[in-house]
This record gives C-alpha cells, structure tokens and sequence, in this order.
C-alpha cells in the first residue's frame, strides 16, 4: 500500500550513500516506527488540487461519513486517515493529530459509540459509519457537561490533548456512568497528557461522572 | 494595610478554557490559507557527512512542486548572526550534516503527499565521514572534528571562582567524590513545531507555535531586510513550548523563504520523528562533583567539572546552567567550577524546562544525600544547614535574594510529608517490595524579572477592558494571569477583560515565555498598565464626584467615594471621559536584590526488587511562589512540572545508537511517558513569602517544579534497596542492573 515500498531502490555508489534515500524508508529500515500501519506513515494533503496526480498505487474513493449529525459525501485517498478527513476536508480541527501512530490519544474521537483513534484508521473504513467528535459534543454553543467539568477543574493546560481526553471520558461514561476512580484512570491511560495535567484531568473526570 | 484581594489569590478557571475545550481553540496547526503549500525539509541519514553533490531536478519536474532549496541556493546565508535566534553557529541548510536529521534540503508543493515524494526523488551524494557521540571522547584530540575550531564549544570552558578551594578542602573532614549523568530528554510538545508564513505584497505574517513572537519578527525582518513593522508574528494558542519553539527556528526562516519565492503561503509542521529527531532536547550531563564538609555538616567546598553534551550546533544555553544549581542553592564560601559544551554528532541542545537546573540537581542532590548518610546526618537537616539564606542572595555579587522561603519549604513539607516519624535508614525495608522516602531541594532564578516587559489596557465605553500583552499562553494560562492581575488592579470582574497576547502587531514586546518570568515580568507591567488607566479613571471619577480621586474605590465594576455606597458605574464614568483611556506599563529591573524560586520535595516510593519496577507512592511539592495568583493554575504548574521531573527521573531517555550515531527511539512507544496511571499522589504546598518585586507578591513557578523529583526519587530509591543510583533514568534495567552490580556509593 505505501508507495514509498514500491519503489525500485537506486543502486549507491562507494562510499557514498544513497541517492534515493527517503527518511521514511530510512526511518523504516531502522525499525524505528514500531506500532505503525505502513498507512498511516504517509501524512495528508487537501483533496482535487488538479496538478497534483496521485502516485499510481493511490485509489481515490467515494466515502459517506456522518460526523456529528451531518452526513458528508467525501472524495478521499486510499490511505487518508479519518483524522486527516476531519482536519483537512471537513475543518473539524478540535481533534488534535499529537502523534499520529496511535500512541497518545489525542484525536480520539467516538464511531458508531465506541472510542476510537482517528489517525490509526483509514477515512475508507469510516465509510456509512456516525462520529462524533469534539465539536459534536457543544449543544446550541453550550458546553457539554464533561467539558463543564473539565473547565471548572482546570483538566487541562495547555489544551492540545484535551479533545482527546474528553472523548475518551465520554465513552467511558457511556459505557459506565459511575465509574471507580481506577476505572478512569484505566480508561484514560492511553490518553498521554505532556503538560502532565494528570490529577486535574482525573478530578475532572470524577466531577464530570457525578454530574451524568 | 494592603488591600484585600478579591481575584488574586483565588481559584479561577482558564479565562480562554471553553475555547480549549470545545475544541474550538485555533493553533498554529489549525490554521489552513487559501493557496497554501506544504514544505518538507528533506534530513540527513547519516551522523556525520560531506554533501557532494544533490540533484533535485527530478524533484523540481513532478507536478506539483512549487520550489526545491538546497544549502547551494542559499549559500553562505549566515541567518545565525542575526537577533532573536537561538544557535551561533547552524546553517539553515548544511553542506556538511552534522547530526542524523540534520536539514539538507527544503520542498514546497500544493499537498503534503507530493511534497514527501518530491524529498524522495532528490538525490543526495554523502560521502561518510567519521562520527563522534560521546561528549568526553569528543573532547579527545583524536575526535573527529564537528566544527573547524574542534569539539569545545568556545575553545574554552565557562569557569566559576569564589574563595580558595583548596583551603577549603583543607577544612573538611568528609571530602566525598561522585560521576554522575542524565540522558537526552524530549520536550515531546503536543502541538509539534509548526508554522504558516504569508508573503504578501512586502508584508510577511506567520502564524508560528512559539513562545516568543518577537524573535523572529526581529530575526525576519533583518535577514530579509524589511522593516520590522512589515513582519508580523502570531501565536494566539499554542499546544506547549517546555522551552522548545522559543526563538527563530530554521523551520520558520524556511517557510518564510518558500513564501517569498512561490508567492503562496507555506507551511512547515514536524511530523513526530523529526520532533525527536531535529528539534532541541534536554542536553546530556556527565558530571565530577567533589565537595568538602566538616563534621557538623557545613559545607566548606563545592567543586564540579561539568560536561554537556551540546549535539552538533552550538545553542545559547549549556553546562553554565547546569552549574548554576552548584553556584546557588548551598552556601559555600569555596567554589570552583568548570563547564564544557562540547559537540556531537547529535540533534543541538537546547532549552528545556529549568534549563541545565535539573541535570546539575540530579548530580547535586544526590551527591548531598550521600555526604549527609556519610556524616550521619539527617538529609533534611543537612539542607537545612547548608542552604542558601536570605542575606546570601547570588554569593558572587553579595545581592541579596528580594525573597526566601527555602526554611519553610524544607520545615513544612518534611512535616506534611511525616517525614521524620517515618524515616528509617536505607535498607530497613523489608521483603522483596521495598519503600524508601527520598527528599531533594532546588532553588533557582527562574521565576525572576527579565525585561522586557510591558503591557498596555485599554477601557471600552461599556466598562470592559481590552488588555495587550506581549506574552505567549504556552498552556500555563499566561492569558488568565495577566486577565486576573488587571481585573484585580482595576476593581472590575475577572470577565471583564479580554486579553490580546503574543502578536507582534497588536502587543509590545514582552519577552519569551521562557524562564518562568511572565508573571513577574508581564505581570509587573499589566498592573502598572491598569493603575495608569486606573488613575485617568479615578479622574473623571473625582471631578463628578467633587472629591479626590484617592477618596475613590472602585469595587466591582463601581467607583464610590470611601464610606459611601452610593456609586458610579464605570461605563457611566467613561461616557465623561473626552476620549478612550489607554494605560501603559514598563516592568523596570529591581535594584541591589536578586529574585529566586524555592522548593523541596518528599517523596515515598515502593521498588519491586524482582521485577524491577519503582511505583510512586505520594509527593509533596513545597514551593516558594511569593505569592500564588491563582490557586487553581498554580496546582496545575506543579503537578505538570512535577510529573515531567518524575519521567526524567525513571523512564524517559532518547537513545541514540552507538553503531550508526542514528536515534532508534522517536516515537511515544518507544520513548517513555508517564500516564495517568504512574503518577503518585501529589500534594502541592504554596508558601507565600510575598516578595517585594512581583505584583501582589508573585514570583514565577513554571520551571522549578521540575528540577526537584529526579533526585529525590534516586535519593527514596537507595533509601528503598540500599542501591545507589548515579545515572538516569533509573528504568527497570537499571534497577535490575544496579541490584546485581551494588551500590557504587
């Protein structure tokens, strides 16, 4: 699938190093990119830009995708991500790309009510399926009553991984209206937070679980 | 009588926080332009290695590629001289890569997939030269060279004197010896490096992730010899700093660059590999420290070699900061230090959190709690002996500190810790699952004035108030400190003020958000801005009043004569005025005293000595911050800072391979985080000496929290299993390593 693979590699010269080395492939041969699709190591770009053909191994498809409510008929790339479809194509730019190797959680987001991580599947995947992201969660421009709580309490620091963490707080109570203070802490474990907001992010999750 | 405060000092939620967490908040890597490019800057495979030739014409031809630039294009480019940039010496694209990553060429097309293929088709001829990425190798005279004038940074070290040395080793009866070092630490920011640069018809704008707007408007406009009133920088939100995107990167040169030449805008966002890999990190110490203290416990010499590992360009920071902790937190009359930044074949040094602080507290409080074992003294009690008092300030230029809590850190986080009731001497644990208690202090001048710093209010006709400051909000609610400072200065609701920060062209020049200053500094000014408006208010107020204005109060959005309650509102004071009020405030330097932050920690851990595995039980994070503005964000700094000191101490580490000089670690799985589920219980203690500099007492608090955990947890560690640890991090190879091997100590 990644186009990067299917090139032929250039022969190198003595002494002298490739040619055609991409950091990608470079980055590959280290075995350095652990957890990752070979998908998801190719980053985005915006759509129907008419002098950009896409590489032959690329197919460009059609997707419906309801997003918060709103159903989308999308033209995307085989291997977009969802999360670069809701950046990119629809504007949905609260949910946050952090790692985009399914290692931190940040754009976590729900499909068909379950919390799922947007940069680890593809847009194709999302296809005929609901999302619900951070901004699905405001209701008539009022906050939903996590996000209430995660203000109140200052879950939060410098935000970029809060959309994330809200997300993920909502599934839980969906799943489990009063959950443990473990069970939250469990839950929100894959949810990395560099400001390292950890006990205010969990006080809010308590709070936010009392209101429900 | 100082009056009482009724927003400082209190609990308050983030004044922006709904636009965080509805997901509204636009950062720099939010932003799209119609029109705009995507850049890539192509890396160095190799550590170290001569560009003999690079073909990019198979780059330029594929549709869709708007510009290719290699180190030829813009040759003998030396942006590095300029003001507001970080690095002495750092190509903006290299002939020669000096670390794995290093930036060789740059690609502008109309989307990131074409831009990745163009850096794939251009062709780049190394030849392989030698590498070095051991900082004491490096310094060997047969180490390969990184730079012409050879591996030592400014061919010679930074050396601190005071008193005699040797006289006082004369003096000790205990003289204690100690190696010690710290790995390379990401910043790991969520938001990466990111940047949006707009060429438009003479006027470049960027929308850049960066704590200090100001350096590259300053940077830009001289490299490309524009006014600086065409520059105009942007950074409303941003997804952290942690000391990294402070000053002029490369990255935005670049981006500013592609723009001029396309015409369209371009923007420039680090994917997670290149954070790790071509970004600034905490710098590697190896660190000798021998110091000499008599039976009673005082400290009568201190001397350290100090190395850093500064990578392959030579930053403003290096091992001075890590000898400040030396120079600072212990009164010692004898000192002697010497500091070494030297190059490798690795990413550049930088800023991070408490630049140097932690490395040198690492070395230096675990060095202390094997001399106070080795005089049989109480840790706490051997601190309490040596610190730094009052009356000693910066023991060089006999300038007192304006305030210090340090005693009452110690005293009242060792009692609410239970520390001596529950201290036993190491190895009294029992069973494979030992506990051990561990405490370290940290004092610094992170969280003192630095200039400039200035701010200006603005009353609307409603009695609302516009406040303009220079400040970046990296996420420590900048924005809601300064908003709190003013409203409480003007006697209006905290809702009240809007605050515009951090944009070049709207706001004055207020400094980096770096070194924890912005409460002091931008703090210090935003009061004097709002008493200026205050003043012109109180005015008005006076002449409808037929009073004085000091017979005026303004309390809740109301001016009343003293005594009475039959007010004004200040919307109706405001419709006499002839015109807007506008207030301004400059911070001005503090006089003949020096401003420093105090803090101690206690910590309690538990060590599984058959798997290898440390838990945190309970911290408590003692801290000096003059004055807390607001309780709430203040909890928030320590338990961050704290949390990120606690990775440095036991998980996080950025491996470079010793075969290929190549990082095999840059990535979240591989490079360990704390989450949610490590952390301990954290229980931060505010002691509020009120210092006479800051506004309403406040000094800064950002940087500190984070200098303190690692040593204590090293120092619990030995208290735990009797194994003393000198090399972070203290992961669960270590431990099982330094189970096996014994204590060095």
């Amino acid at each position: 699938m990644d186009e990067q693979e299917k090139k032929p590699k250039e022969d190198k010269g003595q002494g002298m190093a490739l040619p055609n080395i991409s950091r990608r492939n470079f980055l590959k041969g280290m075995g350095t990119t652990a957890i990752a699709t070979s998908i998801t190591l190719s980053p985005l770009s915006l759509p129907s830009i008419a002098d950009a053909a896409p590489p032959p191994a690329v197919r460009e498809t059609w997707i419906q995708l309801t997003v918060n409510d709103k159903t989308h008929r999308l033209k995307v790339k085989s291997h977009w991500t969802l999360q670069d479809v809701l950046r990119k194509q629809l504007g949905l730019t609260g949910t946050k790309k952090f790692c985009d190797r399914g290692s931190c959680g940040a754009c976590t987001v729900m499909m068909d009510g379950k919390a799922v991580y947007a940069c680890s599947r593809l847009a194709v995947e999302a296809d005929k399926r609901k999302i619900l992201t951070i901004e699905g969660l405001l209701q008539g421009g009022k906050l939903h009553p996590i996000q209430e709580a995660f203000l109140e309490h200052d879950g939060l620091q410098c935000g970029f991984c809060t959309s994330g963490q809200i997300m993920s707080v909502k599934a839980i109570l969906d799943k489990n209206p009063r959950p443990t203070r473990e069970e939250i802490m469990e839950g929100l474990s894959g949810n990395l937070c560099r400001c390292s907001a950890y006990p205010k992010i969990l006080k809010s999750a308590m709070a936010a679980a009392k209101r429900g | 009588m100082a009056k009482e405060l009724t927003i400082v000092g209190k609990r308050h939620p983030k004044i922006d926080g709904g636009e965080r967490v509805s997901g509204k908040a636009e950062y720099a890597s939010d932003i799209t332009l119609p029109g705009m490019l995507y850049g890539k800057i192509l890396r160095s495979p190799h550590p170290h290695a001569k560009i003999i030739k690079i073909d990019a014409e198979k780059a330029k031809a594929l549709p869709g590629v708007k510009a290719v630039l290699t180190a030829k294009d813009i040759a003998d480019f030396p942006w590095y001289q300029t003001p507001g940039r970080s690095h002495h010496d750092m190509p903006l694209l290299v002939d020669i890569a000096r670390f794995t990553g290093d930036d060789v060429a740059v690609v502008a097309a109309v989307d990131e997939d074409t831009a990745q293929e163009a850096l794939d088709l251009i062709q780049v001829g190394y030849q392989i030269l030698p590498f070095v990425l051991d900082p004491e190798e490096a310094l060997k005279p047969a180490a390969p060279k990184i730079h012409p004038k050879g591996n030592l940074a400014g061919e010679k070290p930074a050396v601190l004197n005071r008193g005699n040395i040797e006289k006082g080793f004369q003096e000790a009866d205990l003289i204690y010896e100690g190696r010690y070092t710290t790995p390379m630490l990401q910043h790991v920011t969520a938001e990466p490096r990111v940047c949006v640069a707009r060429w438009n018809r003479g006027k470049l704008t960027v929308w850049d992730s960066l704590a200090y707007t100001f350096a590259p408007q300053a940077t830009l406009a001289h490299i490309f010899k524009i006014p600086m009133s065409k520059v105009r920088i942007i950074c409303d939100f941003m997804g952290g700093s942690f000391g990294d995107k402070n000053m002029t990167e490369r990255y935005t040169v670049l981006a500013s660059i592609l723009s001029m030449k396309t015409g369209q805008p371009v923007r420039i966002e680090f994917d997670r590999e290149e954070s790790f890999l071509a970004t600034t990190h905490r710098y590697p110490m190896v660190c000798y420290l021998k110091y000499g203290a008599k039976k009673d416990g005082t400290l009568t010499a201190i001397q350290a070699k100090v190395i850093a590992d500064m990578g392959a360009y030579r930053h403003l920071a290096g091992a001075s900061g890590i000898m400040e902790t030396m120079k600072c937190v212990y009164r010692c009359p004898n000192l002697k230090a010497e500091g070494y930044d030297v190059y490798t074949n690795k990413p550049e040094g930088g800023f991070m959190r408490c630049v140097g602080h932690p490395q040198g507290q690492v070395a230096q409080e675990i060095h202390m709690d094997i001399m106070a074992e080795k005089l049989g003294i109480d840790p706490v009690a051997f601190r309490l002996k040596n610190h730094a008092r009052l009356e000693d300030g910066d023991q060089d230029t006999k300038a007192p500190f304006s305030s210090n809590g340090m005693e009452e850190c110690i005293r009242k986080g060792a009692e609410a810790f239970g520390w001596t009731q529950r201290w036993q001497k190491p190895g009294a644990s029992q069973g494979p699952i030992k506990k051990g208690l561990g405490m370290a202090i940290h004092s610094c001048r992170h969280g003192a004035m630095v200039l400039p710093s200035t701010g200006t209010v603005k009353l609307n006709s409603d009695g609302t108030v516009n406040l303009f400051v220079g400040t970046v909000d990296i996420g420590a609610s900048q924005k809601s400190t300064m908003a709190m400072i003013a409203a409480e200065e003007l006697g209006v609701p905290l809702d009240a003020v809007s605050v515009t920060s951090a944009d070049t062209e709207m706001t004055l020049d207020s400094g980096s958000s770096g070194g924890s200053k912005q409460t002091i500094g931008s703090g210090t000014a935003v009061k004097l801005a709002a008493a200026d408006a205050k003043t012109q208010l109180l005015e008005i107020a006076a002449r409808e009043f037929k009073t004085g204005k000091e017979n005026l109060v303004i309390k809740s959005g109301s001016i009343y004569p003293s005594g009475s309650d039959k007010g004004m509102k200040i919307a109706d004071v405001l419709k006499k005025a002839p015109a807007t009020i506008t207030g301004r405030g400059t911070a001005a330097l503090p006089k003949g005293v020096v401003t420093y932050c105090f803090a101690a920690h206690f910590i309690e851990v538990e060590v599984d000595t058959l798997t290898g595995k440390v838990r945190l039980l309970k911290l408590v994070a003692a801290h000096d911050v003059g004055k807390a503005i607001n309780l709430l964000g203040a909890e928030n700094q320590v338990d961050g800072g704290a949390i990120q000191g606690m990775g440095f101490g036991l998980t996080e580490d950025q491996i470079t391979d010793k075969a290929t000089g190549i990082c095999v670690n840059p990535n979240l799985v591989d490079y360990k985080l704390l989450t949610m589920k490590d952390i301990p219980e954290i229980q931060p203690l505010f002691i509020e000496p009120i210092d006479p500099v800051g506004p309403f007492g406040a000094k800064g608090l950002g940087e500190p929290p984070y200098s303190v955990p690692a040593p204590a947890i090293a120092n619990a560690i030995y208290n735990a299993i009797g194994v003393r640890f000198t090399d972070l991090p203290l992961n669960i190879r270590s431990i099982l390593e330094g189970r096996s091997t014994g204590s060095k100590a």
